[in-house]
Order: C-alpha cells, then structure tokens, then sequence
C-alpha cells in the first residue's frame, strides 16, 4: 500500500515524506503506541525512582502492616516498610533483568545460531543437536536448580534466564542465516575473498536485524516473567527489592487473603509484573506486523 | 485392516529418535550431576550450608559425612556411582523430611499428574472448539475477542490470574477451598465422599493451569485452522457441495489438529512450570509444592530429586508426541489401500 501511493506522486520530494507521514498515521499501530507509552512510563519511574519515592525502601519508616493512609498510599509491609517505595524501586530490578537477559539471550542466539547456520556440516550438527536437547529439557525446574545452586543475585539471575532461553531464538537465526548463505551476492563476494566476519557483519547482520529485535523483545517479556517468578518461589536476593519478591513476604503471611491486605500488598506488584509483561508482548507484535507483513495474512 | 508391513524407513527413524533421546537422558542425568559441582561450594557444604540449620562444626563429623557421600573418591568414581544409583532409583535422602527423595516424589507426584492432566485436558478441549470456531469465521468480532483475550491469557503471569480467581471464588464467595489438595485430617465416610473432596480442591488450580495453556493453544489451532482453509483439498471439499458443518469438523480441524499434536509436548513443559507457580499459591500437595519447600530450606537432593523426574516426564512426552506424530502424519506414514 506504501509503494503505490508514494508513486502516485514520484517527483515531488515533499509530497512524498508527507504521503509516508500520512500512510505512517494511517498505519498507526495502538499496540506499539500503547505498549511504548507504558514501557516509557514505566522506564522513567525506575530511572527517578529515588525522586519520586516517598521513602528509602530498605527503612523501617512505620508499624508494621499499616493500611493505606495519606502518609504511606500503600500501606506499610511485615517489616515497616513503605510499598509504595518498593513498588518504585521494583521497576529497576524488573527492567534491568529483562535487559540485560534480552541482551545476552539474543547474544548467545546470534552466536550459537549464526555459527550453526553460516558454517554448517559437523558444527552445524552438534550445535543444533545441543539445541535441541536444551530445547527438550523442562526450563523451570532447570531454572529452580541453578539458581539454589548460585544463590542467585541480581547479575546471576540474568545470566541463567539468559543461559536458558536462546534456543528457540537461535534455530530461527540459523535458519535465516543458512537460507541467506545461498543468494548469490554473499557467495559473490565470498568468491571475491571477502572474510567470514565481513561478510557476517556487512551482509547477514542488516538482514536479520529484525529477527534480533523481535528476539530481544521476546527474550525481555520472559526475563521479566521468569525474574518475578523465581523471586515469588523465593529464589534470588531476599533483601533486593523486587515485585517477585514483595508477593512472596505477603503471601507468606498467614491467612492474608481472608483480610483487605490482599488489595495494596499482593495486586500492586502482581498488576506490575502482569502490566510489564503485556506492553512487551503487545510491542513484539506490533513490531512483527510492521516489519513482517507476511505474517498479517494468517493473522 | 491389514497386517501393517515393516517399513525399514520408518523404523530407522524410530531408532535415531530413541538414540536422540537416551542422549537428553543422559545429558539430563550429568548436568543433574555436575551442577552442584560445578557451582560454587561442593555438595557437602551445600548439603551442610553454613546459614542452614542443619550446619555441622565438627570437622570430624563433616569428615565422615564426606566419606559417607563419596566425595572424597575421584570424580569419575562418584559418577559411575551417581549414576548406578539413579538408575537403581536411589535419589539420595530429603535433609528437611528425613526420608528418601524418591519417597517423595512417590506421593507428590500423583497430585501433579491430576493437575496438569486435568487442565491439559480441558485446555485442550476449548483450544479445539474455540479455536477452530474462530478460525472458520476470521476477522469477524467473535475472533477478534477470543484472539486478544488468548493473548493477554498467554501472556499473564499464571499466579496473577490464580491469585484473582482464589481471591474472588475462595475468599469472597466462599464457594470454593482457598489451597491445599483435600480437607486436611478429614476422614471420609464413602469413596465419593473423598472423591468429591478432592474434585472441589482440584476446581481452582486446576482451572487456572487450563487457562494459560488454554490461551496458547486456542492461537496455534486457529492460525492452523487459517491454513488449512487455504488448501486446494478444501476448495475442491467445498464444491462438492458438503455441509458446511462437516467440512469445518471433519475436513479442516482433522488436518488442523496434525501439527497441534507436536505441541502438545511442549505443553507438558508449560504444564509443568504452571504447575510450579500454582501449586505454591494454592499450597498444592503435588511436585511444585514440594520444590518451592526444598527451596525454602534449601533442601539440595530433594530439588535434584524433582528436577530429575520432571526432565524425564517431559522428555518422555517428548518422545511420545514425535511417535504419534511420526504415525498419523501422512506424509511419513505409508499410503494405504
């Protein structure tokens, strides 16, 4: 649709930026701007958390299990702390897990799947035999293990999500790289003496910049869930200040849904991870239906 | 029917399957191994953590329990050792319960089994309407709903949609148990009695691990279910003049259902690790609870224990839906006449 209404109007260069202004709005995405609008939301509140929290999160500032009042909106926590200030700082743990695993999920991907796909024959076979293993081989539990092993902090958690996650992401990257591998001008300018890495970074890289960026936008939406997640089994850091680990000290007071608690200790956090979690899904959509229209016919 | 040839082709596809396979067992059983190893502090200091109770400072003590365990043998011995005693069953002890692993896992598992199996199950059945329904009629309102909706299900952290359900159905409504897997020291007067116990505690969890599946498979059935009512065989299926409800159920969901069942292997994975979350949140007696305990009191054979019989289930789940897929699919299987 693109092609054909800024040829309509092939000579004028202004009326072409404003046709692809037009066609831009027009396509509007309200997945990516919604999703954008509260990923920037909730960057900025982990960025000024320190300015906008009420409290320190770590200080003892009330009674514990206070109710919401005008001093603390939330309520105060088993230990006397404010959660409104936890949720804040919640935001930095979340965000910084799911970028720093997106980034070394997709890494690990590259390196496994590129590899595999752009040398092929015997390497090509044990790498994918291996993803494939890793593949079958049940996550969670897997997850559980090496993080009761580590004793997991901030940094080994993501390096575990990470370790964990790049299989999927690396049999696509393989497949795209094999079938980018035959066109003729990559092997043109193998022909012409051109290096493996040269080729890899000027020919292979552009292409599959978007599958990257689907898979860092993927890998992050199961950092988050799985970070939360093990923080709510009580894995990781006990003194780091995370959503995970805020519904797990409320769930392990007794007979906290029988009273109003619930409702400004436990759904704070839970909404949270919950509301991270879907303006990363729904971006990753968008993102595919802009960049791979092929995929909206079956959608 | 006649007696089905042996097909040399099919059968060496059996083989590498099943050599694939004892291979992810195997790879299963030493990473299980050496992961305590490997990581940082041995398994006796793990076992014997400082910040656990269980701390011995008798270094006289710490030295036989050292002999006791092997450690003090070369690695490859402790190995050839570790996996003798795998095979044999032996799981090592629980340090928390004081019995062996695989006593544990004996009782807990069958509450997980009924879990996953139930929400599998019905997660499965709606996927199946639901999804073909929607696929049938694309684009129209009634898709559109159920997509997003599968979305967001999809994507919703498991415990959120529990803890929702049990606060509205458990602790407002009162209509149905907040946790557990039966009425603790009840005594049942008749088998259905128990039974009945049983299905009310199993409602919420098992309805909640049904959803998040169920939103996973509700989108593969209908994205498959698009393409296969682009196949020529639906074209020509419909100008034959066939009612359009046979052509929907037993024309296009048929084929639909062919690439969902190598799925559903993959669903036994997300059962599983559903299964985690849910049973911690409703305190459910089965292998999650069990797992979240030993990690609460750092109880290192006991999280082995699960890890390793969870990676054989879903492996051997695995293995199984790539049989039958290697037998309905028609593309492998023989024609027949």
């Amino acid at each position: 649709m693109k092609a054909s209404l800024s040829s309509s109007y092939p000579s004028a260069p202004v009326m072409q930026i404003l046709t692809r202004l037009y066609a831009w709005i027009n396509n509007l995405d309200w997945d990516i701007l919604l999703s954008s609008l509260i990923l920037i939301f909730i960057t900025s509140i982990a960025i000024f958390a320190p300015l906008i929290s009420p409290n320190d999160p770590h200080d003892f500032i009330g009674k514990p299990l206070e109710p919401p009042s005008s001093a603390h909106l939330l309520g105060t926590n088993d230990a006397g702390q404010d959660i409104l200030s936890e949720l804040i700082y919640g935001t930095r743990i979340s965000l910084s897990v799911a970028i720093g695993a997106a980034l070394g999920t997709m890494l690990l991907s590259l390196i496994i799947g590129g590899l595999s796909g752009y040398f092929g024959g015997w390497l090509d076979r044990i790498l994918m035999r291996f993803t494939d293993v890793m593949l079958t081989l049940p996550r969670l539990p897997l997850l559980i293990l090496l993080a009761s092993f580590l004793d997991a902090g901030l940094w080994q958690t993501i390096l575990i999500i990470a370790l964990l996650f790049w299989q999927g992401k690396a049999r696509l990257i393989r497949a795209q790289v094999q079938s980018l591998r035959q066109r003729g001008y990559i092997k043109m300018a193998r022909s012409y003496g051109a290096s493996s890495l040269y080729i890899f970074q000027r020919h292979i890289l552009p292409q599959i910049a978007p599958l990257i960026v689907f898979g860092l936008v993927a890998a992050a939406g199961q950092a988050v869930a799985m970070e939360a997640g093990l923080a709510f089994l009580g894995l990781g850091d006990a003194t780091a200040k995370s959503w995970g680990l805020m519904m797990r000290f409320a769930l392990n007071l007794p007979g906290l849904l029988l009273t109003e608690r619930w409702l400004w200790w436990l759904l704070p956090p839970a909404l949270s991870v919950t509301v991270l979690m879907l303006a990363i899904t729904f971006l990753g959509i968008g993102l595919e239906r802009i960049w791979n229209p092929r995929l909206e016919q079956h959608d | 029917m006649r007696p089905s040839k042996i097909n040399p082709k099919r059968v060496s596809y059996t083989l590498s399957l099943l050599a694939s396979y004892l291979l992810t067992i195997w790879i299963v059983l030493t990473l299980n191994f050496l992961i305590p190893r490997l990581l940082p502090g041995d398994p006796l200091s793990a076992l014997l953590d400082s910040e656990s109770s269980n701390y011995v400072f008798d270094p006289q003590i710490r030295q036989a329990l050292e002999t006791y365990y092997g450690l003090d043998q070369p690695l490859i011995t402790q190995y050839g050792q570790y996996l003798l005693d795998a095979l044999r069953g032996d799981l090592g002890a629980s340090i928390q319960f004081n019995q062996p692993v695989i006593r544990l896992i004996q009782s807990h598992l069958p509450w997980t089994l009924l879990l996953t199996l139930t929400a599998m199950f019905a997660a499965t059945l709606f996927a199946l309407i639901a999804g073909s329904e929607a696929g049938w009629k694309r684009a129209t309102r009634t898709d559109r709903l159920l997509t997003t909706s599968s979305i967001i299900l999809a994507n919703t952290p498991v415990y959120f949609l529990g803890m929702i359900l049990v606060i509205i159905f458990g602790a407002k409504l009162d209509w149905l148990p907040l946790a557990g897997g039966r009425t603790a020291f009840a005594h049942y007067d008749s088998f259905i009695a128990m039974i009945s116990d049983i299905g009310k505690h199993l409602i919420l969890p098992a309805f909640t691990l049904s959803a998040s599946i169920a939103g996973v498979s509700f989108l593969l059935i209908r994205n498959n279910m698009i393409m296969v009512i682009k196949e020529d065989f639906m074209l020509v299926a419909r100008s034959k003049g066939i009612p359009e409800q046979r052509l929907k159920w037993n024309h296009a969901l048929r084929n639909a259902i062919l690439p969902f069942i190598a799925h559903m292997a993959a669903h036994a994975g997300m059962a599983i690790t559903g299964a985690v979350f849910i049973e911690t949140l409703f305190n459910y007696p089965g292998m999650g609870r069990l797992i979240f305990d030993a990690v609460g009191s750092r109880d290192y054979p006991v999280i082995q224990g699960v890890f390793l019989i969870v990676a054989l289930i879903v492996v051997s789940a695995n293995l199984l839906a790539d049989l039958i897929n290697a037998r309905i699919d028609p593309r492998i299987r023989e024609p027949l006449t």
